[in-house]
């Protein structure tokens, strides 16, 4: 594949975010590679219903 | 090649927090990592000393990234090398994340979470307010 870019004009008014979180990103300007990972688990075990037991400490 | 200018006449953030980052400039290399435990309760005890991650295997397995495996040519040109932008309006920024002015060569963010929800085993519903207390 043979790709090529032409940047011509490029002007944004306005730019209104509510919220960038969990290693979000927001980028004005170039960049040669990005690369983004997330995990989110939250299993059924994870649900646990009973008695507070704690969590292992530090 | 010519690098493009990002230009940004105003910036307007209220809050940035856990690790996050505001660049003006250009950078060459971003590592973003962030790794949370979020724990709900349905009453308010916290010990205070919780929080093992290594006793989780979100925090420690590997994410793997498909190969690319198709041939790539890229070029590009810039004929109008200036990103302009007017207002950029931001409520929170937080977690490790990133708000970036400028160009940047390599860019890798990951974020890693682990969400546990403890309730109690009885039903809140249809009991009086003077069992809370047994709970």
């Amino acid at each position: 594949m043979n790709f090529v870019v032409y940047n011509r004009e490029l002007f944004v008014q306005n730019i209104k975010i509510t919220g960038v979180a969990s290693s979000s990103l927001v980028m004005v300007g170039d960049t040669e590679t990005i690369q983004l990972a997330s995990t989110f688990d939250t299993p059924a075990e994870s649900l646990i219903i009973g008695p507070f037991v704690p969590l292992s400490p530090e | 090649m010519l690098q493009r200018t990002s230009c940004v006449d105003t910036i307007n953030i209220k809050i940035v927090s856990f690790s996050s980052t505001v660049q003006i400039g250009d950078s060459c290399i971003i590592n973003g990592l962030s790794r949370a435990l979020a724990v709900q309760r349905e009453s308010e005890v916290f010990y205070g000393n919780e929080g093992d991650l290594s006793s989780y295997q979100v925090y420690s397995e590997p994410i793997p990234f498909l190969p690319i495996n198709e041939s790539f040519t890229y070029s590009r040109q810039n004929p109008n090398p200036l990103i302009k932008v007017g207002r950029i309006d931001i409520t929170g920024i937080s977690s490790a994340s990133l708000l970036h002015v400028g160009s940047s060569n390599h860019v890798s963010m990951e974020a890693r979470i682990k969400h546990i929800r403890q309730l109690y085993p009885s039903p809140r519903n249809g009991e009086n307010e003077g069992e809370q207390g047994q709970r």
